[in-house]
């Protein structure tokens, strides 16, 4: 994980939006099945409406006003009726949805998320109903978006992928490496005690950011450190 | 976040958002159109002949349906010449007789003569269907962008290409 992208820390979007993407990631890596239904709904109303709109132009182009009013008058009404539609759907079925799918338990999970303006505070709604038991249960996981993203913008998958793990054991059980890392405390303030891994450490020295202390210098074994080691003997 | 637009999903959404953005401000002109029975429901004054009435670059909003009332003199309407696809924007003189062949006669306010040499030649007076409405309202100044664009026309392409960048990268 050298190079990777920055995102501005103070952009709430872009901190949403790149944990949005990353969460149906880290899902697929783990075998769960995505079901499309929501999106392809959505697709749907849009490009219909795209479509009829298009029609439209078509038909006023070619033979003029006058003469096709009536039918303009109709695909006026009908354009708003499937944008108030589209426009229902977006706000009270999807709601945020983020992700859909079935574990490769047979679990099915839902996850939706939201944030209030100018709270660096990541707000997800987890649905999930058992496939054997066939019970639904909603949880809701609030956290700070420092835990997975650095000061300069990069993100980090492993913290978020510990925070679903060990808050929804629907992922937990498929996802046991993480379930059973070290717990962080964290909430909505951000994680209480920074506790980093040695693979961590390696990436973000290896990406450039300078690490002292020679617990960390041993667990990485890159070659920015080996480079430093090589410094300190000319030194002495 | 290019990246993101390799998830086919993701990019049939973004450029639904671009198309909608498009065809909903389409359909709102078309939608106007058809309430006010006008082909061009709003236009813009392109010549000095209505001064000190309308200035060029004043933005016109038209109504075509006659609810309560005949097109009466004094009335300013925009018509088009026959066969000609520029509307002209002028004052109703006079008239002669009552219902849809009434004769109209117009004269712009700033001009010498009235408008019997702007029209097609042989025609001497216009009938209620040549109007393509009456003037019910204006916005001073707003349609000036109008006429640059369409003086210059390669800066409606410009304007379309940044919109499209604009919208397809961000995702707010």
């Amino acid at each position: 994980m050298a190079a990777q992208e920055k995102i501005t820390v103070y952009n709430l979007a872009d901190l949403k939006n790149t944990t949005d993407d990353a969460i149906p990631n880290y899902l697929t890596s783990l075998n769960f099945t995505p079901s499309h239904l929501l999106t392809d709904v959505r697709l749907a109303l849009g490009f219909s409406a795209f479509a009829l709109s298009a029609a439209c132009f078509a038909w006023d182009y070619k033979l003029g006003f006058e003469s096709t009013k009536t039918y303009t008058a109709f695909a006026v009404a009908l354009y708003t009726i499937l944008n108030g539609f589209l426009t229902f759907w977006i706000l009270y079925v999807e709601k945020g949805t983020i992700y859909q799918g079935t574990s490769p338990r047979g679990d099915k999970i839902r996850i939706s998320t939201e944030t209030k303006k100018n709270v660096p505070v990541y707000h997800m709604t987890i649905e999930v109903k058992d496939g054997k038991t066939g019970e639904t249960k909603t949880l809701k996981i609030s956290r700070s978006f420092t835990e997975w993203f650095d000061a300069a913008g990069r993100f980090v998958a492993a913290p978020l992928q510990t925070v679903l793990a060990q808050g929804v054991d629907v992922i937990g059980k498929v996802d046991t490496k993480r379930a059973n890392a070290v717990k962080t405390e964290g909430g909505e303030s951000g994680p209480a005690a920074a506790v980093y891994t040695p693979e961590m450490l390696a990436m973000l020295s290896g990406a450039g950011v300078s690490v002292v202390g020679s617990a960390a210098e041993t667990a990485t074994g890159t070659e920015t450190a080996e480079a430093k080691k090589g410094g300190k003997r000319r030194k002495n | 976040m290019l990246s993101a637009l390799g998830n086919p999903r993701q990019a049939a959404a973004q450029l639904m958002n671009f198309g909608l953005i498009l065809s909903t401000a389409f359909m709102m002109w078309k939608g106007l159109s058809v309430i006010s029975d006008s082909p061009s429901p709003i236009v813009v004054v392109l010549s000095g002949s209505m001064e000190p009435a309308f200035q060029r670059g004043d933005l016109l909003m038209l109504w075509n349906r006659n609810l309560f009332t005949e097109t009466s003199v004094g009335e300013v309407v925009v018509y088009n010449v026959k066969d000609k696809d520029i509307p002209i924007v002028h004052r109703v003189i006079s008239k002669f007789g009552t219902g849809p062949t009434a004769k109209l006669l117009t004269k712009g306010d700033n001009n010498d003569s009235d408008d019997t040499k702007l029209y097609a030649p042989g025609q001497n007076y216009l009938v209620r269907e040549d109007i393509i409405g009456s003037v019910v309202g204006y916005m001073p100044f707003v349609g000036y962008v109008t006429i640059m664009l369409s003086e210059h026309p390669w800066m409606k392409t410009v304007m379309l290409g940044i919109m499209g960048l604009v919208v397809v990268l961000q995702r707010e």
